[in-house]
């Protein structure tokens, strides 16, 4: 039936003793760099920024790697077990510090010194977060944060107007203007919406909301930094989700399925395995979702223009706020090539590259004075994306940083899926994943 | 007629073989044999034998990967008494395969008596049957998600005509792991079915003949001339697909990723989620050596149980 996975375990790790990395080919100086990357969305993007770097420096070709965000991680890992990792690769702040800890990233600091690379065009928390103990371990690409996507020929049927959607607020005990939002937008087969005496909650045609979110970085981490919950006691800190504030967004986010029935159920949207919250809007199957800016091409590509906008998270009792992250171009401790490596990684840091990536509307970058460039640039296309920044500019918590990523990730992910489904209690939940988080 | 002899002794032999010349140590011969044998031989070593060693010493070690091993002698072996989700791991190992050998078994042998029968288009049916175990395994947990989908899933679609509310099929932690079995049933059994099928074809129409003349039912036929003689088959087919449920992986990791709860988590799947998204190598390799136990007692056990049968040599 299946081979078991033991046997590809095994097989990398006969295959490191036995050296079978293979290394650019260097007929005639030239040097081939594996670039591993996992987002499709970005590709045209990084394909166009290499086109670029290639008429700088012809002779270092770099050759693309993809894999899907789920099988990136694996990948890498089974390649740095085989010393045959990819030279450079995009690193998530959720796997930096395992990784740094580790020795498998090249550290850049004095080659930041030498070449005389300003690190104040970036923000100063986006460069900071790829320090580890004093070293700097790559150069911000990109920042990204959750904002409220949601359908405006949706709110219209609803007799919503849009301008009031910035305005919402949320508080665990009656919901909110947030809730009642949400209720209006929640409608079944009939045409009646959830507010209403007539309304059949079990033929709900348009949900208000869909959440999914492997991580909680695009549900309950939000409503999270709205009540005043910060997921670690500190930065590398222990993980503290069992705080009566963590609680409170958690069991907020339950009652948006269980107790108000206004987001598309957890049967359908519990990950790793169910669809994503954009796949549901697209599909006119929720009004509304908070989603990434990394993924506002899946809206571009499958909305009409002039039917869909961003604007700022609903308030919660702390205020406005979102997850903010961002991704870095990291080099492999083990590269054959450093110094192409840092050269590449240096351009793909600079100025000029992410002005090619935010004039292609792909991701917010990482070098402050380009933001206007991306805003334009989908300001083009019909959509005001400063939500966004405007999330970012309240109470935003940034992604955990911790060695015990993956534990407190699979923990959360078994239990908060109960959770949603109403199956568990939110604060048996909580303190489960933090034993569990908190244990290693 | 037939010759019923015990599989433990040595069968009849031919005449042929017992004129067959004693063979000779012949140097020029050997090297030519072990010249042909050796790619094979690399192949097995290389990709198998060295693995399997590698994974048994890992088990004594501590490897996320990244940095080098660390020797911890039976640490991981301590671990497992105390780690809820590896032991609710092998109970769902067991349930799993009592869910899908019992039903895949009685299946495959019913559609293999009903096409052994003549009737029309046979060899159409028997192709058919056969097709969801060519189909890719990933492509199919895929399809078979969206048919259990419970929103927008066939299945409650179809059930919603009769007035029939659909379970959330994949996320109810009692319905995960049935479910799961069901499809693996369904991608199996045609496939089983063929070796029931050959072991079927194999057993010779006078034995019928006879049994007919002296009034035998067909049920007194099946369970006093078919089942017995089917038993080679019996045998292979029961080993083979024992192993291959204890080793199921795709379909879970497509269909439910081992949730919801660690409700479908096997121990097949509970090594890969050890060791590819806790960096958890060695104590992985614990489980494989602790799965690799567990299968060899079992099939230990089928292949004793089965040879203390009686055999029918008919040649």
């Amino acid at each position: 039936m299946n081979k078991t996975r033991s046997a590809a375990l095994a097989a990398l790790a006969v295959a490191a003793p036995l050296g079978l990395a293979a290394c650019g080919g260097d007929e005639d100086g030239a040097v081939t760099l594996r670039y591993a990357f996992w987002d499709d969305n970005q590709r045209p993007a990084l394909e166009a920024m290499i086109e670029e770097f290639n008429s700088e420096h012809p002779d270092i070709a770099i050759e693309l790697e993809q894999n899907p965000w789920d099988d990136y991680w694996t990948a890498l890992d089974t390649q740095f077990a085989a010393e045959d990792a990819p030279d450079v690769f995009w690193n998530h702040v959720s796997r930096f510090p395992t990784f740094a800890d580790n020795g498998v990233l090249l550290p850049i600091g004095d080659r930041i010194e030498e070449d005389g690379v300003d690190p104040s065009i970036y923000p100063e928390n986006l460069y900071d977060s790829w320090r580890f103990e004093d070293e700097q371990y790559g150069l911000p690409k990109d920042w990204d944060s959750i904002a409220l996507v949601y359908r405006i020929d949706a709110l219209e049927a609803a007799g919503i107007d849009p301008a009031t959607v910035s305005d919402l607020e949320w508080n665990p005990v009656d919901g909110g203007t947030y809730v009642e939002f949400l209720r209006k937008l929640t409608i079944d087969e009939d045409g009646d919406n959830a507010l209403s005496p007539d309304f059949d909650p079990e033929n709900v045609v348009q949900y208000g909301t869909a959440m999914a979110s492997a991580t909680g970085q695009t549900d309950w981490w939000n409503f999270a930094a709205q009540n005043g919950c910060s997921l670690q006691t500190e930065p590398w800190g222990e993980y503290a989700i069992d705080a009566p504030e963590c609680v409170e967004a958690i069991q907020f986010t339950a009652d948006l399925y269980n107790r108000w029935g206004v987001a598309v159920p957890a049967e359908v949207t519990n990950q790793p395995n169910g669809a994503l919250g954009a796949e549901h809007v697209v599909a006119g199957q929720a009004a509304t979702t908070m989603d990434g800016s990394w993924m506002l091409g899946t809206y571009r590509d499958g909305l009409e223009p002039g039917t869909w906008a961003v604007a700022d998270n609903p308030s919660g009792p702390v205020g406005s706020g979102s997850v903010i992250n961002g991704l870095s171009n990291a080099i492999y401790a083990g590269t054959e090539h450093p110094d192409e490596a840092w050269e590449f990684v240096k351009f793909l840091g600079s100025e000029e590259a992410q002005a090619i990536a935010t004039g292609m509307g792909s991701v917010w970058p990482g070098v402050s004075s380009l933001n206007q460039g991306f805003a334009d640039y989908w300001a083009g296309e019909g959509i005001d994306v400063t939500g966004f920044q405007a999330a970012a500019e309240g109470t935003t918590i940034g992604y955990p940083l911790s060695m015990n990523d993956a534990a407190f990730g699979t923990a959360a992910l078994d239990e908060f899926n109960q959770v949603w489904l109403g199956q568990k209690d939110a604060q048996e939940a909580a303190e489960a994943v933090v034993e569990i988080a908190n244990a290693e | 007629m037939q010759i019923v002899h015990d599989i433990d002794r040595p069968p009849r032999q031919s005449a042929a073989s017992r004129s067959r010349p004693a063979r000779r140590w012949d140097p020029k011969t050997a090297v030519e044999a072990y010249g042909m044998l050796a790619p094979s031989i690399i192949g097995f070593a290389v990709f198998l034998v060295v693995p399997i060693l590698v994974v048994v010493a890992l088990s004594f070690f501590d490897w996320n990967f990244l940095s080098d091993p660390e020797f911890t002698g039976l640490e991981n072996y301590r671990e497992l008494a105390g780690d809820e989700r590896a032991l609710q791991s092998i109970g769902n190992t067991f349930y799993y395969v009592l869910l899908n050998i019992p039903a895949q078994t009685v299946l495959a042998l019913l559609l293999a008596l009903a096409l052994n029968a003549k009737i029309k288009a046979r060899g159409a049916f028997r192709v058919i049957y056969v097709l969801p175990w060519m189909a890719m395994p990933v492509a199919l947990g895929v399809i078979w998600r969206w048919l259990f989908d419970p929103m927008n899933g066939g299945l409650n679609r179809f059930l919603e005509l009769f007035g029939i509310d659909g379970a959330a099929w994949l996320t109810d932690t009692n319905w995960a792991m049935p479910v799961i079995a069901s499809v693996n049933i369904w991608q199996y059994t045609g496939y089983t079915m063929l070796f029931f099928l050959a072991g079927l074809q194999a057993i010779p129409g006078q034995l019928y003949e006879a049994a007919n003349v002296d009034g035998a039912s067909k049920a007194h036929q099946f369970f006093r001339i078919t089942l017995p003689l089917l038993r080679p088959a019996m045998l292979f087919v029961l080993i083979t697909s024992v192993i291959g449920s204890f080793q199921v992986f795709d379909t879970i990791h497509v269909m439910t990723a081992g949730g919801p709860d660690g409700a479908t988590a096997t121990l097949n799947y509970q090594i890969y989620l050890e060791s590819f998204t806790q960096r958890n190598a060695g104590y992985a390799s614990m489980l494989a050596v602790l799965l690799f136990a567990i299968i060899a007692a079992i099939t230990l056990a089928q292949v004793l149980f089965f040879r203390k049968r009686t055999v029918y040599d008919f040649s």
